[in-house]
């Protein structure tokens, strides 16, 4: 679905952001985009949905160059944006002008989301709180059934409730023909949604792994301390003890901490690495 | 049946009727206000100054390309704000579309809209002229060269479309700008090279024999090829330009 080789980009020459990144993402997937700040998880959604241009290598999204911005292939990208604008409109008329775009648009869908987000169809786009314009950009996003979609940090400025209807919506309406790609920082907000996870740092993908495979590698653990002969792959000091992470050498199951893992993995890349060549 | 990705009738629908929805409160309040104050011109000039009435037709045509340029300029609006552009580039519409849509609000039917409101602006200071003072102040109604006016500036707005693409911020007085400095520019360069290359001709021109000898060729190519840059190839020209800035917009 969407084919990254060799990817170059910076915004400025002097300095490079992504350095011939490669990334092969498929149907059928909710894939977590984790790294720093600044590491280009935004642009890099970017360059897939063909908002900023690579310098150099190919971004394919169906087929087709990214930057090229295709009718066909923008008919199946719905990209959510952290910060977006909406015009002084009602939600009736957004979705007049704006749905008939889409050849697969899902009005049924759309009408159980809204129900669910608790939106009216005559509700002022501008007069919604920032969380519920969020919710229904959301609704909108599914509802145009697009392949593809994008969402950069979805779950910022969600309340309590709506980050689990967020996850109850997303599991429920993604469908296997769909890949779905989620940039955050709210990690325990998406403990049970994303998979396979994908951290990025210094311009390169540096770990790309499914849930079932970290499960099998890797054991996480809270320990009041650590003895001489343990050697973990990563630890964190916290308030009940030591929160590691160590080879799964007894194939035992643990939950996995993605925040954790992160951390490890951007610590201790090599060795992580190592863990999964074995 | 499949959809062409370079250009299909029903995305241009979609686009032009998204746009005209979007922003049609703003637009029809500038049009209603500008209307307004031209009706009353109208009524003022006719009241006080019937003699002036012949002038108003010019400034209403004025007035209408200055709208029209400062409306183009902003008709890209949306690629100016990254917040905005996100949602307009993601649009499923491709780059002729976009071009056509915008081409198609600014070029034709806003300058078809404003004459129309001339005329009809026209019509009512006759009307009420004519009702209060029994006086029809604009008897040639359609005397303005209306459709030469609608040429010059489907021509002339190609570059504020360009502009509109172009420039993030200000595009109206940037390109204004650009026109300015680049005019200065092509009026030193054509003085310099007139008076490298044609000095002769001046010479030549200075007695009268010599005058009716000179080809007149020389002279003439000049003016011959900017009228037929202006005609022929400032339009099109102009267009193919903005289509290329729109490709590679980034946000």
């Amino acid at each position: 679905m969407v084919d990254i080789q060799e990817l170059c980009f910076g915004y400025s020459k002097k300095k490079t952001l992504f350095n011939h990144l490669d990334l092969d993402l498929k149907p059928g997937n909710v894939y977590g985009l984790l790294g720093k700040n600044g590491a280009g998880k935004t642009t890099l959604l970017k360059v897939i949905s063909g908002l900023v241009f690579s310098d150099k290598g190919r971004c394919l999204v169906h087929g087709h160059q990214s930057k090229d911005r295709v009718p066909e292939c923008l008919e199946d990208i719905c990209f959510i944006p952290e910060e977006y604008h909406l015009p002084s409109i009602r939600i009736d008329r957004f979705v007049m002008l704006h749905a008939p775009f889409y050849k697969r648009f899902d009005h049924s869908k759309l009408a159980w989301l809204l129900k669910e987000f608790q939106l009216e169809p005559h509700n002022r786009l501008h007069q919604l709180s920032f969380g519920q314009r969020k919710k229904f950009l959301l609704a909108f996003g599914l509802a145009t059934s697009a392949r593809l979609l994008l969402m950069d940090e979805p779950t910022n400025g969600l309340d309590i409730p709506s980050k689990s209807q967020f996850r109850k919506v997303i599991a429920a309406s993604v469908n296997e023909d769909q890949c779905v790609v989620i940039s955050t920082h709210q990690v325990r907000d998406l403990q049970n949604l994303i998979d396979p996870i994908i951290i990025i740092d210094e311009g390169k993908i540096i770990f790309n792994q499914n849930i079932e495979r970290i499960a099998s590698v890797l054991h996480f653990d809270t320990l009041m301390d650590i003895k001489e002969n343990m050697q973990p792959l990563y630890q964190e000091e916290g308030i009940g003890g030591y929160a590691v992470i160590t080879p799964n050498l007894e194939e035992k199951d643990s939950r996995i901490d993605i925040e954790l893992l992160f951390n490890g993995v951007v610590a201790n890349v090599n060795g992580f690495n190592n863990e999964f060549k074995k | 049946m499949e959809k062409s990705n370079i250009f299909n009738i029903n995305r241009l629908y979609l686009l032009t009727r998204r746009h005209l929805f979007s922003n049609l409160t703003g637009w029809m309040i500038a049009f209603g206000a500008l209307s307004g104050v031209m009706l009353v011109i109208s009524l003022l000039v006719a009241n006080f100054q019937p003699g002036s009435l012949a002038m108003l037709t010019p400034t209403y045509l004025t007035i209408m390309f200055l709208g029209g340029y400062i409306f183009t300029s902003s008709i890209f609006s949306e690629l100016n704000e990254p917040r905005k552009a996100t949602h307009y580039l993601t649009l499923p519409v491709s780059v002729t579309e976009r071009l056509a849509s915008a081409w198609l609000l600014t070029g034709i039917l806003f300058p078809l809209f404003a004459l129309l409101m001339i005329f009809l602006i026209i019509f009512l200071a006759n009307l009420i002229m004519n009702l209060t003072f029994d006086f029809s102040p604009f008897a040639n109604l359609f005397s303005g060269n209306y459709v030469n006016a609608f040429k010059t500036y489907l021509v002339t707005q190609s570059v504020f479309l360009l502009g509109a693409a172009y420039f993030r911020k200000y595009n109206f007085l940037k390109t204004l700008l650009v026109l300015f400095v680049f005019f200065v520019a092509f009026m030193i360069v054509s003085g310099l090279l007139g008076w490298l290359f044609l000095s002769h001709l001046a010479e030549m021109l200075a007695s009268e024999e010599a005058a009716l000898n000179v080809d007149p060729v020389a002279v003439r190519w000049i003016p011959m090829a900017a009228n037929f840059f202006y005609n022929y190839l400032m339009l099109p020209f102009f267009l193919v330009t903005t289509w290329f800035t729109l490709k590679e917009r980034q946000v």
